[in-house]
């Protein structure tokens, strides 16, 4: 993704892209080949991707042939999602047979993660709410509408079923979203596309 | 809690409004009334705009008291697999696959192998449950699993420790009493006391008593000329049983009729153990509900199976309308029917105007609002509808609690243009050109900001579209140091809007006040009014200090 300074701020604290994804300067996103924004995404400043760490063998296992070949996706940001400062995005990894190996990280549409986030989750859905400071533990599925109260911590493993509260430590499901959840702009969990316009 | 909130009061609590729907109100007493957040009252009453549904009969708003609830689907949320509902009740409401909660954290467990070779481990057991959590592992009790089918089922039999239970009715009936360690499983106890109480009452009435044991009737034995008469005569006395002559019942006598002798060994075990292994080692009470058979101590916790959930319909409590349908499926988050009230109430946010920067006042801070200076604030409505709607709002001048703050709405009555799709607006003319800003929440505002403006008594702050905003004044009273949740500002709005909705087409004709003699092409509109109690919560008012009172004008 060539960066394209935005045309009235040349030097803006963000850089916005062909497809609309604004990415703070200020942010640390390493092995960007393997990220993918899905356009109109917001990445604050602070906030640190980790794309290197790729699904891909580590190259030190002699016995897989594959071993550092094929480089491909470790983070998909869907749209209009918004990472908040200080988060990290970490794909999860896991012992498979003897070795580590990364799983991709998806999240999906209109998702916002808070500030000081820890994800290591293997999904998150559409339209997920993550307070402040929740860590969201190792291959956690996070299904669409669901709120994750802040300072939770997801323990690795869990799965959150949609249109459920979540908080707690270890995070356990403590309500239900109401019926109107993701219909509105400006809620939790609703449109993102104000948030987005007000960015940089 | 975050500042600014908005709460909405589902008129439901209000029992003087009647239920039908109908939002007349003749009793003056009533509307002098105003409704007060901080009433214990209040609590049950406040929701959010999200958790509110509308009904399109009663043409209300709805709230989880006022809507009944109907269960579409049972699954687990743990692996999201439906179960039949003719089996939730057999399986107590527990997933039947291999979901199992941490009796320590009652985080999910997850199932790993700990086979001596790294390579093989995720093809071969013994398999063990470990929280990823707390670390727990299902090797603190002793537990390994041979195989991963049928893990449930493996646990039922397995005892903390890791023995298998030995007790098998037949088994034991095999190895009669001599057996020195007695099953003290509750869950085998139980099943032996059934099986001998059940055995205990078959022999005892063990037919009908109109039935002779060789199967001909019998009319002649006290029982049943007592229950033909009860018949004949209508009392119902025969089915109650005096208890006095009841046949008497042996009591289980030995270990395998599930009988437990207290000993004196276990409570002194007990005791020892508390003493050696003090309070860290005992269950808390989250630790204990979670449990079937709630133990003292963390070392005798089980896993436990976790619990299923439900995916819910909702209907109207008054006319038993369908409000929300979700599609059965666990996976799929569409809705057959969902008629929530974002799409028929207006939505109310509320942010801080900013002094000018020229008066050189400090920022607005929602948790240190100023005292005794005029604060302003936008109230911001949107219209969901598609047409236009005429909006009064009501005060009390002073917000409720013991710190009267003063509250002026500056603009209490105006209306918000219709939720009409942007293109009919940028096809119509042009000099409606400002309407079409978007309404941004996030920007700050100041006073005078733009062109100049300031807030005047009876206009609008702005308008857009399908929004309108009015200034809000607050003037706060010192709080003082008094007691918690004092310093909150909680704001009671009475909200009134009415609109001419289209009416609805299963009325036949003469019931719409439009006249339109039921053509059906033709739209005929209907006045419609709804009015409620919202709750804004403003912010915390701050402290009094020097400076500040030197600054106020």
């Amino acid at each position: 993704m060539p960066p394209k300074p935005a045309s009235s701020k040349p030097k803006g604290d963000y850089i916005e892209t062909d497809t609309g994804n604004k990415v703070a300067r200020r942010s640390q996103l390493y092995g960007t080949q393997n990220i993918i924004l899905g356009g109109r995404t917001t990445i604050q400043p602070e906030v640190c991707i980790r794309g290197d760490l790729v699904r891909a063998a580590p190259p030190k296992d002699p016995k897989d042939p594959k071993s550092g070949a094929s480089a491909n996706t470790s983070v998909m940001v869907g749209r209009y999602t918004f990472v908040s400062t200080g988060s990290i995005l970490r794909p999860p990894h896991r012992l498979h047979k003897g070795t580590v190996s990364y799983h991709p990280l998806k999240i999906g549409d209109h998702t916002f993660i808070g500030e000081r986030c820890i994800i290591e989750a293997a999904s998150i859905g559409d339209h997920v709410y993550i307070g402040k400071g929740a860590v969201l533990g190792k291959m956690v599925i996070v299904k669409d509408w669901v709120k994750v109260l802040e300072g939770a911590v997801v323990a690795a493993g869990t799965v959150v079923p949609s249109g459920c509260v979540v908080g707690g430590r270890p995070a356990r499901v403590v309500g239900e979203v109401g019926d109107g959840w993701g219909m509105h702009e400006g809620m939790e969990g609703g449109d993102m596309r104000e948030l987005w316009r007000s960015v940089g | 809690m975050s500042f600014p909130y908005t709460y909405i009061s589902c008129p439901c609590t209000d029992v003087s409004t009647p239920i039908n729907g109908s939002t007349e109100q003749n009793d003056d007493e009533e509307q002098e009334r105003t409704f007060d957040p901080r009433s214990p009252r209040a609590n049950f009453s406040l929701y959010t705009l999200e958790h509110l549904l509308y009904c399109e009969d009663c043409q209300q708003i709805r709230c989880p008291r006022c809507t009944l609830e109907e269960i579409v689907t049972w699954y687990c949320p743990n692996c999201l697999f439906e179960m039949p509902s003719s089996m939730v009740k057999s399986e107590a409401g527990r997933c039947t696959r291999n979901c199992f909660n941490c009796p320590i954290c009652i985080g999910p467990l997850a199932v790993t192998s700990v086979h001596p070779d790294p390579v093989q481990r995720s093809l071969l057991g013994p398999w063990i449950l470990s929280c990823g959590y707390c670390n727990w592992t299902s090797l603190e009790i002793g537990w390994q699993f041979k195989g991963l089918q049928d893990m449930r089922s493996e646990m039922g039999k397995l005892k903390i420790g890791g023995q298998y239970k030995a007790a098998n009715s037949k088994t034991s009936a095999s190895t009669p009493p001599t057996e020195s360690t007695p099953d003290d499983d509750p869950d085998s106890v139980f099943t032996a006391l059934r099986s001998f109480y059940n055995s205990q009452l078959s022999s005892s009435n063990a037919t009908d008593p109109l039935l002779t044991p060789s199967g001909g009737i019998n009319y002649s034995s006290p029982s049943s000329l007592a229950r033909i008469m009860s018949l004949y005569t209508g009392r119902s006395s025969y089915g109650k049983k005096d208890p006095a002559k009841s046949t008497p019942m042996r009591e289980s006598v030995d270990p395998s009729e599930g009988l437990q002798i207290f000993d004196p060994a276990s409570d002194t075990a007990a005791i020892e153990k508390l003493r050696t292994q003090g309070w860290t080692s005992t269950a808390s009470t989250a630790q204990q509900t979670e449990q079937k058979h709630p133990p003292r101590f963390t070392s005798d916790l089980r896993p436990t199976q976790a619990q299923l959930r439900t995916k819910r319909s909702k209907r109207c409590r008054t006319c038993r309308h369908i409000l929300v349908k979700p599609e059965a499926k666990v996976q799929s988050t569409r809705f057959r029917i969902r008629l929530v009230a974002l799409n028929y109430i207006p939505t109310i946010t509320l942010k801080p105007l900013q002094p000018s920067p020229s008066t050189q006042l400090p920022l607005l801070d929602l948790n240190a609002l100023p005292v005794l200076r005029a604060s302003q604030f936008l109230l911001t409505l949107k219209n969901p509808l598609f047409d236009p709607v005429k909006i009064t709002l009501g005060t009390p001048a002073h917000a409720p609690g013991k710190n009267s703050h003063k509250v002026t709405i500056l603009c209490p009555q105006f209306d918000i243009g219709p939720n009409a799709d942007q293109w009919d607006e940028a096809l119509g003319d042009n000099k409606n050109r400002r309407a079409s800003k978007l309404l941004s929440t996030s920007k700050v505002e100041y006073v005078g900001g733009e062109r100049g403006k300031v807030a005047e008594a009876g206009k609008v702050w702005e308008k857009g579209r399908n929004w309108t905003t009015v200034v809000v004044e607050v003037v706060c009273q010192d709080v003082g140091e008094d007691g918690e949740g004092e310093d909150v500002l909680e704001i009671p709005v009475f909200l009134r809007m009415e609109w001419e909705g289209d009416t609805m087409e299963r009325e036949e004709g003469g019931s719409g006040s439009g006249g339109g003699g039921g053509l059906k092409g033709e739209e005929r509109k209907e006045k419609r009014e709804l009015a409620f109690w919202v709750v804004v919560g403003v912010g915390k008012v701050g402290r009094l200090e020097g400076p500040t009172l030197a600054a106020s004008p």
